[in-house]
């Protein structure tokens, strides 16, 4: 049996800029794991110690995510191999488009019955790959989920619903998304990061998995104006003057 | 054209119809009062499916994937809440969909749907032409329109997947409304201790604001509620005056505040990208800056 994690390796927007006709430059902005999906994997390596199952990564995008340093910041995550798809083609993919790679990837690698994925990914933050994962499969989708547990009628999921935490038991596969504070996942020390080089890592071809989605036309791309700022700097280092001139000025404005 | 909206809170439907130029209809997973909530929206129909006692309506997404596909609706509004996208993920991958989050507007002209929304944080705004069907997903936030004749309600029989909650423990939080208040004071990771808070509280009470948060504070270490946090995943809010204190400013949170009429920053690093988004950016130590500022104001 395996349990599988959905892993992005993206890069933080807030490194980003987009050009006055909506082209965002990313050169300046260096990929990682997605910030949240660490948390994912180690709660898959819990539910993967639990169950003694086999616990794999699986990546889709760019030629990057296929790179020794993108495999290898995967691997030292607790993962035991990673699957990846990776093609000039995904980096411009959209969720509908990742989902359906990724579960096609899922249907082909065979015996997985969990899915875990992260809250949401960091340069996108749609949050829907997971749930676009579950109707792809036919499969249940649980968000905010913090522990899963084997238990006598399949397995207990954790999550937080709201403002109430619940138990959910589900018999049969399912996909987790993982909420962003379900644990502080341990950073990988020297042994995890050489042991991650020896790790199984399998390629596999974008045309060898059906993987359709929907065509749409971008018509049009823009940097969005921003509310004009006033751009007032107040020296802090005699606090009483400057909290003077803050209250002052927004007074003036009609704010307070 | 036509309009389904998709979620497993009737009360949302009111407000997500008005959202809609034209004929809608409404899909709810949910309990009989929820199906009632729901027809009081401007709908010409309400799709009920009824959960099994003890099922979450997540459970029901390839049932309700199964009624929107038989209508084969243009478009789909979905709500922004974690059952929503469940549903939406389903009912997007039965009807063949694009799935745009956070679309800000939308129309249908000749069978192409003009979409659009920010993307990447909001460092980019893009319009697409979808010549399908299109799910968006939108949060319930607004007030709702008077309510109309109640609107007929058609159940459908639906088996649900195996998921059943078996324990539910309601924590024992506060939920805060950030959007109605005028003055929100944000707190971040600038703030060194828990107990610190009544420093911010002071200034709150000055300012006779309510106090937000960037995320960390909320998840993570958990000193103040999720429903005080702001930005892309958290609030959405846009009032006369914001004050960042001890926030670098990363887009994720800014998302969130970009709608304020004034916006106050107080930070120790003058390279903070919160100042660049500023009226009026303090270069400072909180703990100093934060009394003298409730003092200025006692004046
Ligand atoms: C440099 C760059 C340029 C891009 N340009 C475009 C563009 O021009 N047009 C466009 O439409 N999109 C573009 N994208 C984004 C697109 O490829 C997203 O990956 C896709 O939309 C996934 O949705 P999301 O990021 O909202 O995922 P979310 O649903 O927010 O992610 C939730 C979780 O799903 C899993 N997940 C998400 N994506 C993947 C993945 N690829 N592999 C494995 N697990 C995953 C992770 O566990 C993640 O935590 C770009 C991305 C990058 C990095
Ligand atoms: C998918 C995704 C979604 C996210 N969604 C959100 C969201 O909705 N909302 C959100 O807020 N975040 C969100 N985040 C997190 C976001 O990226 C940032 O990590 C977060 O906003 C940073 O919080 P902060 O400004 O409190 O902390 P930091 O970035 O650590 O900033 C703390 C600041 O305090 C300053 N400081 C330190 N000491 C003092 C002092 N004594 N006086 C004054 N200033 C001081 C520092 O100079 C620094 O600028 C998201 C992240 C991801 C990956």
């Amino acid at each position: 049996m395996r349990i599988a994690v959905c892993y992005k390796w993206a890069s933080n927007p807030q490194d980003a800029t987009a050009t006055p006709s909506g082209q965002v430059q990313w050169d300046r902005a260096k990929p990682a794991l997605s910030e949240f999906d660490p948390v994912a994997s180690a709660v898959g390596r819990l539910a993967a110690n639990a169950a003694d199952a086999e616990l794999i990564g699986l990546s889709a995008g760019g030629t990057e995510t296929a790179t020794p340093m993108a495999l290898k910041a995967a691997l030292s995550r607790g993962l035991d191999a990673v699957w990846v798809v990776s093609d000039v083609e995904l980096a411009h993919a959209r969720p509908e488009r990742t989902a359906a790679v990724l579960a096609a990837l899922i249907r082909s690698i065979g015996d997985i019955d969990l899915v875990l994925t992260g809250d949401a990914s960091i340069d996108e933050g749609s949050r829907m790959v997971p749930n676009l994962i579950a109707g792809h499969l036919g499969w249940p989708v649980l968000a905010g989920v913090t522990a899963v547990e084997p238990d006598a009628g399949g397995r207990a999921v954790r999550r937080a619903h709201g403002e109430a935490t619940q138990t959910v038991r589900v018999s049969g596969p399912a996909v987790l998304s993982v909420a962003s504070d379900a644990l502080v996942p341990p950073v990988p020390g020297m042994k995890d990061i050489l042991r991650a080089g020896k790790k199984p890592t399998h390629h596999v071809a974008l045309q060898d998995l059906e993987a359709d989605a929907p065509g749409v036309e971008v018509a049009e791309r823009r940097r969005p104006a921003r509310p004009a700022r006033k751009g007032v700097r107040i020296d802090g280092a005699d606090a009483t003057a400057a909290a003077a001139e803050l209250v002052a000025a927004l007074r003036g404005d009609g704010v307070l | 054209m036509s309009t389904w909206i998709v979620t497993a809170n009737g009360s949302a439907v009111p407000v997500l119809a008005a959202l809609a130029a034209d004929s809608v209809s409404a899909l709810v997973v949910g309990s009989a009062q929820a199906a009632q909530a729901a027809a009081e929206g401007p709908v010409a129909e309400v799709v009920w499916i009824e959960p099994e006692p003890n099922t979450p309506p997540e459970a029901y997404a390839p049932a309700a994937a199964k009624a929107a596909a038989s209508a084969a609706p243009e478009v789909v509004i979905a709500e922004n809440t974690p059952e929503g996208r469940a549903l939406a993920g389903a009912v997007a991958v039965a009807l063949g969909a694009a799935v745009v989050p956070g679309a800000s507007a939308w129309h249908t002209d000749d069978g192409v749907t003009r979409v659009e929304y920010a993307r990447h944080g909001g460092i980019v705004e893009e319009v697409l032409d979808v010549a399908g069907p299109v799910v968006v997903l939108r949060d319930a936030v607004g007030d709702p329109p008077a309510p109309t004749a109640a609107a007929p309600i058609r159940k459908v029989p639906a088996q649900g997947l195996a998921a059943t909650v078996v324990d539910e423990a309601q924590a024992p939080t506060e939920s805060v409304d950030l959007t109605a208040a005028k003055t929100v004071i944000g707190v971040g990771r600038g703030l060194k201790a828990e107990a610190d808070l009544a420093l911010i509280e002071e200034l709150a009470k000055a300012l006779r604001g309510e106090i937000g948060c960037t995320r960390p504070l909320a998840e993570g270490v958990t000193w103040l509620s999720k429903s005080r946090y702001i930005g892309m995943s958290g609030a959405t809010i846009a009032p006369t005056l914001y004050l960042a204190i001890g926030i670098s400013g990363q887009l994720q949170h800014m998302a969130g505040v970009r709608g304020a009429k004034r916006i106050v920053a107080v930070n120790t690093d003058d390279a903070a990208p919160v100042f660049a988004e500023a009226d009026y950016g303090i270069v400072g130590d909180l703990y100093a800056i934060v009394p003298a500022i409730a003092a200025a104001l006692g004046t």
